[in-house]
């Protein structure tokens, strides 16, 4: 299925290479980096590459594209969430996903990437799974590592996980503190127009779960207003007849950290803009400069406070540079990637902040004839903004007492206001 | 990667290999095995250390052992007298007692790939097979393919694929889906792996245990089994009924993919799967992840060729955020196009407004081919923004326009004298060659409502010396000759130094020739030349076919979640780098612009042709194939219309009754596949108006034909029902 998996940097340089089945020349590569060459950016290289003889699928993340070359025909989606995979187990493993981490553990890379495929065909995925069979690196048990002179970083057992009949948990758990806590986590993804109108919104939700319960608990959690959620996907774990009748989330969790389950909110009139952006940009006809004024405050936030407030402009190529004034926060223009970034931090409802001065422009050069787009980064501590709360949680199937507990936040995604 | 002091470095690292006081202490013996494998992974030669690292491999330490086993699979083939040293060692490693390193050491020993290993490995193998610990069978079994795969002529082993398909019953989970991924890969010849009804309910029952890319796999096998009766079908989508929801991509698409498959003959059924998967699928259309983002939509893309209605309440969701990638905006304008309704035109066009300001030309041009697309069904919206366009003065956003125009004016006859005051008007040049072509094009076939047409054309004339595209050289010549028909006084002259110039000095054969044939038929009077070049400017037909027609979910459903639909470019880029077929107003029919539809695989012709006496020999002769009524409504428009808009589709029409008679008839015939097909369509007023009756007799039978050929008339007919109602 997978033939082989290059990692190559957006320089250009491959820095590891994998094969499964038979040796393909690094030379296959060249059709990536032809795409590469033709495309703007690292992002624009289209996910799918034909050559003569193979097909490339390839995942650009944290500058590194994952490129798996391919012989047969497979489902392309089953090729994709794989390669994000694999990324996300060296995020897992070595806390970032770099070039430089990755040369660094190239030892533990090649054995991940050993128990994680075979033949091509995906053997052992699960992060707790690996995590047994191949211990990652930590600054102790590298310490303990050269006083002791021996140990590997290789669990010499195989984990019991793959025995037990549900194939998510391994039997036999242990914990002194049974704990279990869930973050919800909610995403504004929303496109304002220049008036400040809503063009889109919508909200995506995730439910991250860190649970250490000994034993083979049963855990059933329930919402106030599980109404709210649109098109749900859940954990394997999930058994999806209860949610269909009772709407109620009812399952043996998996050991360790997992996604218990990712949800939309769609409804237009539900989605809460937490701020309102008052904002003026404008390019004079005649003496090559122009304005700016950006004003941004709290709108809807349900008494909570909202913080890391960041908003990125992508100026025109002609703009030159920025003289710009705030009351709040600093900002900063870059005249080379033409990008000005306004980091406010915390909004406070007494004072506004704002943003202005003037912007001079590349002489002689035509007005550009579009205004740029803000991008808005912002969180909300202790607040879902669909308004999803979690009812409570139940435990069965074991003795003692867990320890549990629930955050809520809210950030934005891709949230962007246009002038 | 030859690089300085590799010679040295390699010395050195063979010294320390092989220096006792270094092997004594396992922590720094390992650091000099792992400084080789960083050099390897460098794309150093470091084979020269075979020897020492097969020695390194006797030891007790799992990484060690593991990066040893990494260097032998990579160096193995180039060095195999050597390799079989260590087939020792790794022989011995698979009667280890601890499960990880008998699955390492077999996984690695079936990794080697060098000739003549397979009677090394063959035994180890069989024993893993029956291996107590789950983690070496699953090892063994892909094993038995690689061991295949090394000596592809061999016999297959008769025993072995038993024990596979023995194994299919295996406790856990991953190895039963190793063993169909193994027996696939190994029974590739014979077509793969059989499912049949024991094993298919065996896979269903267990598809709860796998893990998400087990499921995939394994229902992708799935497609191939065929249930016996309806009940088993529905027993079988009820099971499957909880995976369409699945929060893997992969798993939702494959499930929506055997579901369509399955339910092939219940659209009913069809229709309740597409519209449950609609969540999950657009979910992932926001997925995180761009290139997840991507597939989605690709899908999406192919689904609203069936569904459109679905999803277009859904249409905010394609709006384009700036920090996409290119091919994602793309994706989503080709699908904001489908989705166009009476309710959210408005939006979605002054949504594509704002794109067409792209700082990337492909993007912005994309943009405008997508009003242009819109534009086919409300013109006079989009004309409007078209022309405003223009007025920003930025040169592809020019080209694009008039490539958009042509077409408009093509397709919307209606469009014809807004598109000719703006061309009119318009002020700057255009350098690329498919904006000249378009401009041309119009120039030529408009020349009389534009009144510096000439002129313009004219400068184009002069200027040809410097042009290079030998397309527009073409395009020039039709245009010109054409506008000499319209307005001879203003373009005589000019038209004979065109001429002039094309066949002295011309050096490409194609415009030599072009020019030549005008040259000539100008020699034989205006009156022919009028007849041959002066062909309708605009085919209404054309857009009719070329626009939304719902097509069947079987059409597509063998692609879905395949790579095709990824690599599939917009149908209509396709249709676009066909290339000006509007060009040659003279060959018009040579190309049919229709869009790839269901019956792309029925290729009727309309060649050779018949003639009325022996069309009416065959009908007397052959036997009635097929008698049935069509059920779709009539098409009020002048037979002459239904002539037409049939050759298109490359169904003749023989003969047929007066329009207002009834019953009316109609004769028609056609070729696909080697079969000769005759119809006689009647339309009867005893049974309704809207009722036909279809008597088809083909010579020689081929019953898939002949649905293809229903299926094309039946939707030539709806296309043009709609065009006319």
């Amino acid at each position: 299925m997978i033939h082989s998996l290059f990692l190559v940097s957006t320089a250009g340089h491959i820095f590891l290479e994998k094969h499964w089945k038979s040796v393909i020349s690094r030379s296959v590569c060249d059709y990536l980096f032809e795409a590469q060459g033709k495309a703007s950016a690292p992002e624009n290289v289209p996910p799918v590459i034909a050559t003569p003889h193979h097909y490339l699928i390839s995942v650009y993340r944290d500058r590194i594209f994952f490129v798996a070359v391919i012989q047969t025909e497979v489902p392309p989606l089953f090729v994709i969430e794989f390669l994000h995979r694999v990324a996300e187990t060296f995020q897992d493993y070595f806390g970032e996903c770099s070039e430089a981490s990755i040369k660094d553990n190239v030892v533990i890379v090649y054995e991940l990437l050993e128990e994680m495929l075979d033949n091509g065909f995906p053997l052992a995925t699960e992060a707790n799974i690996l995590k047994e069979m191949i211990k990652p690196p930590t600054i102790l048990r590298s310490v303990v590592n050269t006083i002791t002179g021996g140990s590997s970083n290789v669990g010499g057992t195989l984990p019991t996980g793959q025995l037990s009949n549900i194939p998510w948990r391994r039997t036999g758990v242990k914990y002194t503190n049974n704990e279990a806590y869930f973050d919800v986590v909610e995403e504004i993804d929303a496109i304002l127009d220049k008036s400040g109108t809503v063009v889109f919104a919508e909200i995506q939700g995730v439910i991250d779960a860190c649970v250490k319960l000994s034993g083979m608990p049963d855990l059933t959690l329930s919402f106030v207003n599980p109404r709210l959620l649109d098109d749900v996907s859940f954990h394997p774990c999930v058994r999806f007849k209860r949610w269909e009748a009772e709407r109620v989330l009812s399952f043996i969790p998996p050991d360790g950290n997992f996604r218990l389950m990712s949800y939309h909110v769609n409804a237009q009139n539900l989605v809460a803009i937490p701020v309102y952006v008052k904002q003026n940009v404008s390019f004079f006809e005649t003496g090559s400069s122009g304005r700016l004024d950006i004003t941004v405050g709290p709108k809807q936030t349900m008494g909570k406070t909202i913080e890391d407030v960041v908003i990125t402009v992508h100026m025109p190529k002609v703009v030159l540079n920025a003289n710009l004034t705030t009351n709040q926060g600093t900002s900063t223009y870059d005249p080379v990637t033409k990008v000005l970034v306004w980091d406010i931090g915390k909004l406070n409802q007494q004072k506004v902040p704002n943003l202005k001065g003037s912007l001079s422009l590349q002489s002689g050069a035509p007005r550009p004839d579009e205004n740029p787009t803000l991008n808005i980064d912002l969180r909300i501590q202790q607040l879902a903004i669909s308004g999803l709360k979690v009812n409570r949680l139940n435990m069965f199937g074991e003795k003692y007492k867990p320890f549990k507990g629930v955050k809520y936040v809210t950030k934005a995604g891709k949230f962007q206001v246009r002038t | 990667m030859p690089y300085l002091g590799s010679e040295e470095t390699l010395k050195e690292l063979k010294r320390a290999l092989s220096n006792p006081s270094i092997q004594a202490d396992r922590l720094r013996y390992r650091n000099v095995v792992l400084r080789v494998i960083r050099l390897m992974t460098q794309g150093l030669d470091v084979s020269p250390l075979f020897m020492e690292m097969v020695k390194a491999s006797a030891s007790v330490d799992m990484v060690q052992k593991k990066l040893l086993y990494l260097y032998m699979c990579t160096y193995a083939p180039l060095k195999p007298d050597l390799a079989l040293l260590a087939i020792n060692t790794l022989r011995k490693d698979c009667a280890d007692s601890n499960p990880m390193v008998r699955g390492l050491a077999l996984r690695n020993m079936c990794n080697l790939r060098m000739p003549g290993i397979t009677e090394y490995i063959q035994q180890p193998v069989l024993a893993g097979l029956r291996d107590k610990a789950s983690y070496v069978r699953r090892v063994a079994v892909l094993g038995c393919a690689k061991m295949q795969n090394l000596q592809p002529e061999a016999e297959i082993d008769g025993a072995v694929v038993n024990e596979l398909y023995g194994l299919l019953r295996d406790p856990d989970p991953v190895v039963m889906v190793n063993c169909l991924r193994a027996l696939e890969e190994m029974l590739k010849a014979e077509g793969g792996v059989v499912i049949n009804k024991p094993i298919a309910h065996h896979l269903l029952n267990r598809l709860k245990e796998l893990d998400s890319w087990g499921q995939s796999d394994t229902l992708t096998f799935l497609l191939r089994y065929e249930p016996r009766d309806e009940a088993e079908l529905f027993d079988i989508l009820n099971l499957l009924d909880g995976h369409l929801q699945s929060s893997h991509g992969a798993v939702a698409t494959a499930t929506l993919r055997l579901f369509l498959r399955l339910a092939a003959a219940h659209p009913a059924v069809q229709a309740d799967a597409l519209s449950r998967a609609q969540g999950p699928l657009l979910a992932m259309c926001a997925s995180a992840s761009r290139e997840l983002r991507f597939a989605a939509l690709c899908h999406v893309r192919r689904l609203l060729r069936s569904v459109a209605t679905q999803y277009a309440a859904h249409y905010k969701r394609f709006f384009c955020s700036y920090s996409e990638p290119g091919y994602i905006r793309l994706c989503k304008m080709d699908i904001l196009v489908e989705l166009v309704n009476d309710e959210n035109v408005a939006l979605v066009l002054e949504e594509l407004r704002a794109y067409c300001t792209d700082v990337l030309p492909e993007l912005a041009q994309a943009a405008i081919f997508a009003i242009g697309r819109i534009g086919q069904m409300y013109s006079e919206r989009c004309l409007g923004i078209l022309v405003s366009l223009l007025g920003l003065r930025q040169e592809h956003i020019t080209s694009a326009v008039l490539q958009t125009f042509r077409d408009l004016v093509w397709l919307c006859p209606q469009c014809t004298t807004a598109v000719c005051r703006a061309v009119a008007s318009l002020e700057d040049s255009i350098q690329d060659s498919e904006g000249k072509q378009a401009l041309i094009w119009l120039l030529g076939a408009h020349g009389d409502k534009i009144s510096s047409a000439p002129y313009v054309l004219e400068d184009y004339i002069d200027s040809l010396k410097a042009e290079l595209s030998s397309l527009v050289k073409l395009e020039l010549l039709t245009a010109t000759v054409r506008l000499f028909l319209s307005r001879p006084a203003e373009t005589q002259d000019m038209m004979g130094r065109l001429l002039h110039y094309c066949i002295e000095e011309e050096g490409d054969m194609c415009v030599r020739d072009r020019a030549l044939l005008y040259y000539s038929l100008l020699l034989c009077g205006v009156e022919d030349i009028r007849r041959i070049l002066g062909g309708p400017t605009t085919d209404a037909s054309l857009g009719v076919i070329a626009g939304h027609s719902e097509e069947p979910v079987d059409s597509w459903a063998p692609h879905f979640n395949t790579l095709e639909l990824l690599l599939a470019r917009g149908c209509w880029n396709a249709a676009l780098s066909k290339g000006g077929f509007h060009s040659t107003g003279d060959f018009r029919l040579s190309v049919v612009h229709v869009r790839d539809g269901p019956h792309s695989s029925l290729s009727l012709s309309l060649e050779p042709a018949l003639s009325p006496e022996s069309f009416e020999r065959h009908w007397l002769e052959l036997d009635v194939s097929h008698v049935g009524p069509v059920t779709c409504p009539w098409p009020h428009c002048l037979p002459e219309a239904l002539q037409a808009a049939l050759q298109l589709v490359q169904i003749q029409v023989l003969a047929f009754s007066r329009p207002q008679s009834l019953p009316w008839k109609a004769y028609l015939y056609s070729h696909g596949d080697g079969t000769l097909i005759l119809a006689e369509v009647l339309r009867d007023s005893t049974q309704g108006a809207d009722h036909l009756q279809l008597t088809m007799k083909q010579v020689p039978r081929d019953k898939h034909v002949l649905q293809g050929f229903v299926a094309v008339l039946k939707s030539a007919l709806q296309a043009l029902s709609r065009d006319t109602s």
